[in-house]
């Protein structure tokens, strides 16, 4: 049954990721996966906050559900690593660091700003 | 390039349906996968090292980087085979969020050792990213 939860918020996840990548498209026709970048750092911000909130709560499977579920479906490490290295082989060098930095840059903090709100 | 095309509502619904599928099942996959990491001894940052999240996250990483140049490398963005397997089954499979919450444990025992094991996982994914484009290639 938990099984089966973590999977539908994990395609809760998925979808609103779509969402976000297709509402940036929609306004700014663009090959570059801001959308997904933006889905990235929200997860983690989410898991941050969920991560310290719901430790030591009586259910721990709904830790599960948030972080295993929906914030592993928000957020993507396959298309966070392989469009930058297609757009490096594109020798779209710069844009491709820009990615590879920010993200895990952005990720951190946001992961930070999560664990001090649930504190 | 201008990526910009008209979406009929029938379209996005089925895009959204195909997202979702694709993500139950990758999600799934993960979390019965995740059950395979070792409990992680609270004394030493070693047994925090996420071995099952580097390999759901170097697979997922190869597999998208070789369908993205290979297969579906003509396909929009909202082509419903993309986004069954890159946005659906591989984005549900991979976790980013996932890393940083397995950090977080490794940090409060040692940081430079959460530093190591985050420039080891990066560097792999990017080793990773590389040989999905070679294998594309052959």
């Amino acid at each position: 049954m938990i099984l089966l939860l973590v999977g539908v918020f994990g395609a809760l996840g998925c979808v609103v990721r779509f969402l976000m990548e297709f509402a940036v498209r929609l306004r700014h026709p663009t090959q570059r996966p801001i959308g997904t970048v933006a889905a990235n750092v929200i997860g983690t911000g989410i898991a941050g906050w969920a991560t310290y909130k719901l430790t030591g709560t009586s259910d721990a499977h709904i830790h599960q559900v948030i972080v295993s579920g929906f914030c592993g479906g928000l957020t993507t490490a396959s298309s966070a690593f392989a469009i930058p290295v297609i757009l490096a082989r594109t020798h779209h060098w710069k844009y491709s660091m820009v990615l590879l930095i920010t993200t895990p840059v952005v990720g951190s903090i946001c992961f930070v700003v999560g664990m001090s709100l649930a504190h | 390039m201008n990526t910009r095309r008209a979406v009929t509502p029938k379209m996005f619904l089925t895009s959204i349906s195909v997202v979702a599928l694709g993500g139950f099942f990758g999600t799934i996959i993960r979390d019965v996968l995740m059950k395979l990491q070792p409990a992680a001894n609270q004394s030493t940052w070693v047994s925090h090292i996420p071995w099952v999240l580097a390999a759901i996250n170097l697979s997922g990483i190869y597999l998208a980087t070789r369908l993205l140049v290979g297969p579906l490398r003509d396909n929009h963005f909202d082509n419903p085979m993309r986004l069954l397997l890159i946005t659906g089954l591989l984005g549900g499979y991979t976790s980013y969020s996932a890393i940083f919450v397995t950090l977080s444990g490794i940090w409060h025992l040692s940081v430079p050792a959460a530093f190591l094991t985050f420039s080891c996982l990066f560097v792999l994914s990017l080793f990773s990213g590389w040989l999905g484009l070679k294998g594309a290639k052959q």
